[in-house]
């Protein structure tokens, strides 16, 4: 399933995020300044978070030091995750970064803010720790469930690139009622409930494959460094994406953004992102000038499509997300 | 036809000559998950729907540009008259001598989410069902939040909690309480994240100005908050259109000998309107305005592309429920009967009601409905209401993957039947509750002579009989009523068209808004015995032809009556049933009824309808129900 007005991928366009992967409580300070260029790697927020020692505090990357009055203060620095430039500091401490990269955006998620070395997963490799490096962001093909996402929790992964996984699993691995958590107005409190785990699923919930052109797309960033929020919220229209940083090569004089098209025509690559033909992809061919009954009882304005496998199929024109 | 005053800034827009000797005209209506555009022309004299069109809403990524959609939905009429009406984004306009463009544009929009309200202030349970009543036509949605100093002066003495005492032995709150509550309401001004308030209390409520000045004092602890978080997402580049803008809007209906204090206090937090001090029904017209203007303000003109869609239109956009408003109370004075139109969208559920002597009722329930909505449905009443309109067995898990898929992809339509029964379920159940809280609005529900249905659930059904059983289900008419289903989905435009082209209006809704008629039911209600006979009732129809069906409790049944075909029609219901007139009055009708797509409709299940508990009972019934309805 794609985003809702289709272009779940788009392969250049500029971005601009705040990297400000905390909640209320942490404080942050501010390591680069406005006009400053960054990579992707680079340290640019050092952030910091108090608690009394007897209580439980998120995991952060670096050392706790604990003061006289019993207060711990956990310190961690934040790479850019993003190339680019920075653009404004907020009043939180958080950086604003401008950027050209690439974009996948998720159906749902779960999680804040991360950046990691985009890994592809490959069958067998989770628990051992020599094939993923710490910290990575883990590109999963195919469905997950709530044992695998215990597993990478366990790995020491911080984000995850999924296709789907089935309601029951995600809720379990969560502890939470989604409905609830997509419906909530305070995103930075629910957050900070949540596991240490940034997950974005492509496809949504069930048990889908992740299309071959955006398996492909992550296959060929492997490696890089990639910004990932899970942050899904319908009040707020937040989904959660993965944006890759342009290779140098990429962002020079004849870079051009690209301008998502919605309306259908004829040629368009569309995906079917609902009913019995659900993921496959093909290109329209004709638009029909009267509805067309569906099996449903439903008549709705269709498109003959030749799908991928070469088979013309008659989709209504709703289920339709342009995907190029 | 006429029209009510626009609650957005108490006037209604100027007439435009031009609007009203138009040729063409097109009306967009944006909705949360699809934007509905239709054009209107001359033929033979006379204003008519030429073409309908639908698309995707897209105020979220990748467009975030409200009229991207609304030229989505052009495209296909462009597809289907062949005349050209855009280029180069923008809508021709005029009309051109081939044809191309049109001579009017104007938009109706329910997308953008309500405008968050709270009561603060003194806010006792009268005054909070006040100021309820006041937003009830609106798209808005309140919570109240009394001052702690009222709530501890008014409320019975708490239990202790565990981790100390928070009231002293009087009953009186301590300071701890005091903080406590104080962190509680905060807390809830995070999660609510109001854009407006409305304070209210007079000076001899319980804890007297205290109330008003801890009202003041939470919007101030709040406003900090919320601007370290919007310089934030402004900066960001987040979406920001719901968090508008960086001041409060404050509504004042307390006591008037406090306002300067009250805009010293929140000088810098909050741009404080002020109206009559609430106290009783007669102050709700002004409420009900200012909160309409704060809607415009704060939602609407706030909407990712508002701006193009201002330039294109020849009036402001409204907001959809006003236009719907407009209608409604049009045609129950035009027809002289009581009207209930019921709006089903993807996150906002509309009943209206409306009387021949101006007697008006509505209930805008934001957040419920058949898209977003969907997830606030189901906790709201729970899988076994949903599961009980559904004629096969389903698990928790699969309506909540279905729900959660629905809420995330809206605009996506049922794959297969089983999925419509699900959709047209949670439909019900929507309408159920929109309509009970509206019953619960006033203190008695006019029974409705015309229901008039619209909405994309509604509209889109496979069958007629499936909409007329909806409606049945979820509204439960008695006596004798019509329904109507606006196909064309135009009844919500129709109000705003009336503004800027009031002829075309009239004539449009005369020749293509309420043309499909399902048909007049029959709704026996009080004793009826299961097995027993309800009601026996006697067709005449217009050609002589006379017919006479018995109906018995429990049964619904359909006596053919086509569109465009009458019939005098005469009940005679058992003694303890009632039809109207009282129980086991014999009713006949001094003029013809209408027949319908679907027919004569008898609908002695009794009410309220009571479904079997026995899950095989239940389903059997559920489809001999719809059998006999053909749906």
């Amino acid at each position: 399933m794609t985003y809702s007005s289709g272009w779940s991928v788009m392969e250049q366009t500029l971005v601009r995020r705040e990297r400000w992967p905390g909640g209320y409580t942490v404080k942050g300070t501010p390591l680069v300044r406005p006009g400053q260029e960054v990579l992707a790697d680079q340290p640019v927020l050092r952030l910091e978070r108090s608690q009394q020692a007897s209580g439980a505090l998120p995991q952060m990357d670096e050392g706790a030091r604990e003061s006289n009055n019993g207060i711990v203060v956990q310190t961690e620095t934040v790479p850019a995750g993003l190339r680019g430039r920075v653009v404004d500091i907020t009043r939180r401490g958080g950086v604003v970064i401008e950027g050209r990269a690439a974009v996948v955006r998720g159906s749902i998620g779960v999680g804040k803010q991360i950046a990691g070395v985009l890994t592809m997963w490959q069958s067998g490799k989770m628990g051992r720790a020599a094939s993923i490096p710490a910290g990575a962001l883990l590109v999963v093909p195919g469905p997950v469930n709530f044992a695998f996402l215990h597993q990478a929790l366990l790995s020491n992964i911080r984000g995850m690139i999924a296709s789907s996984i089935e309601l029951r699993d995600l809720e379990g691995f969560l502890r939470t009622d989604l409905i609830s958590l997509l419906a909530s107005a305070d995103l930075a409190r629910v957050q900070d409930s949540l596991p240490p785990l940034t997950l974005c699923l492509t496809e949504g919930l069930g048990t889908l494959m992740m299309p071959v052109h955006v398996t492909n797309m992550l296959s060929q960033y492997q490696g890089a460094l990639a910004l990932l929020s899970g942050t899904t919220s319908l009040r707020h229209e937040i989904f959660p994406d993965l944006l890759i940083s342009l290779p140098e090569q990429g962002a020079q004089t004849d870079w051009q953004p690209v301008q998502p098209d919605l309306a259908f025509v004829v040629g368009a690559r569309v995906r079917i992102c609902g009913g019995e033909y659900e993921g496959k992809t093909g290109v329209i061919n004709y638009f029909f000038k009267h509805q067309q009954v569906f099996s449903s009882g439903l008549r709705e304005r269709a498109a003959l499509l030749r799908s991928e496998d070469g088979s013309n199929l008659v989709v209504p024109l709703a289920l339709l997300a342009r995907i190029g | 036809m006429q029209t009510q005053p626009y609650p957005e800034d108490g006037r209604r827009p100027a007439q435009n000559n031009h609007a009203a000797s138009a040729n063409s005209l097109m009306v967009a209506d944006c909705g949360s998950v699809f934007t509905k555009v239709s054009l209107f022309g001359l033929v033979e004299g006379q204003y008519r729907l030429l073409a309908r069109g639908e698309a995707p809403t897209t105020l979220s990524a990748p467009s975030e540009d409200i009229t991207a959609g609304i030229i989505q939905a052009i495209t296909l009429i462009e597809h289907i008259t062949g005349r050209r009406l855009v280029a180069e984004k923008r809508i021709i306009s005029p009309e051109q001598v081939t044809g191309d463009g049109v001579d009017v544009f104007i938009a109706t929009i329910s997308a953008g989410g309500p405008l968050r309200l709270v009561a603060l202030g003194a806010v006792s349970p009268a005054l909070g069902a006040l100021a309820e009543q006041a937003i009830s036509g609106l798209y808005a949605e309140m919570q109240a939040i009394p001052a702690p100093s009222f709530v501890a002066t008014t409320a019975a003495p708490v239990s202790v909690p565990a981790g100390g005492p928070v009231s002293s032995p009087g009953g009186q709150w301590t300071q701890d309480r005091f903080a406590m509550e104080w962190e509680r309401q905060l807390s809830l001004m995070r999660e609510l994240q109001p854009q407006a308030a409305l304070i209210v209390g007079m000076a001899d409520a319980p804890a007297g100005p205290n109330s008003l000045q801890e009202a003041c004092q939470l919007l101030m602890q709040a406003a900090r908050e919320r601007n370290e978080q919007y310089a934030a997402s402004v900066s960001a580049g987040i979406p920001t259109q719901d968090s508008a803008t960086k001041q409060f809007s404050v509504i004042y209906a307390g006591a008037p000998q406090y306002i300067d204090a009250v805009h010293t206090m929140l000088q810098g937090v909050a741009d404080v309107t002020r109206v009559d001090s609430l106290t009783s029904p007669a102050q709700l017209g002004p409420i009900s305005a200012a909160v309409g203007a704060l809607h415009e303000r704060n939602v609407i003109q706030h909407i990712p592309g508002y701006d193009h869609l201002r330039a294109w239109s020849s009036a402001a956009p409204v907001a959809t429920a006003t236009s719907l408003s407009s209608l409604v109370r049009f045609l129950a004075q035009h027809y002289a009967m009581n009207v209930t139109a019921i709006d089903v969208g993807g996150s906002t559920t509309t009943i209206m009601a409306a009387g021949e002597q101006g007697e008006f009722i509505p209930l805008v329930n934001s957040g419920i409905g058949v898209g977003s909505g969907l997830g606030a449905v189901l906790q709201q009443v729970g899988l076994r209401n949903i599961a009980r309109w559904l004629p096969f067995s389903v698990t928790e898990e699969e309506i909540r993957q279905f729900v959660l898929n629905r809420m995330l992809h809206p605009h996506i339509i049922p794959g297969n039947a089983r999925e419509l029964q699900i959709c047209q379920a949670f439909a019900r159940e929507a309408m159920t509750m929109t309509m009970e809280a509206a019953k619960n609005s006033v203190a008695m529900w006019p029974e409705t002579d015309l229901v008039l249905a619209t909405g994309g659930i509604l509209a889109h059904t496979p069958k007629y009989s499936q909409v007329a059983l909806m409606l049945l289900d979820a509204l439960q008419p008695r006596g004798v009523t019509s329904l109507v289903l606006d196909k064309t989905m135009l009844i919500t435009q129709l109000g705003a068209l009336a503004t800027v082209a009031p002829i075309t209006a009239v004539q449009v809704n005369e020749n293509d808004a309420v043309t499909h008629r399902l048909g007049t039911c029959v709704i026996p209600f009080g004793g009826l015995q299961p097995g027993q006979l309800a009601v026996r009732v006697g067709v005449e129809y217009s050609n002589g032809r006379q017919l006479s069906v018995d109906v018995m409790a429990g049964s619904i049944e359909v006596i053919p009556l086509r569109l465009n075909e009458q019939a005098l029609l005469t009940l005679f219901p058992a003694p303890t049933v009632d039809v109207g007139l009282g129980p086991g009055e014999r009713a006949r009708a001094a003029e013809e009824i209408d027949g319908g797509l679907v027919g004569l409709i008898i609908d002695a299940r009794g009410r309220p309808l009571v479904l079997p508990t026995d899950e095989t009972e239940r389903q059997a019934r559920l489809l001999q129900w719809a059998q006999a309805l053909g749906a």
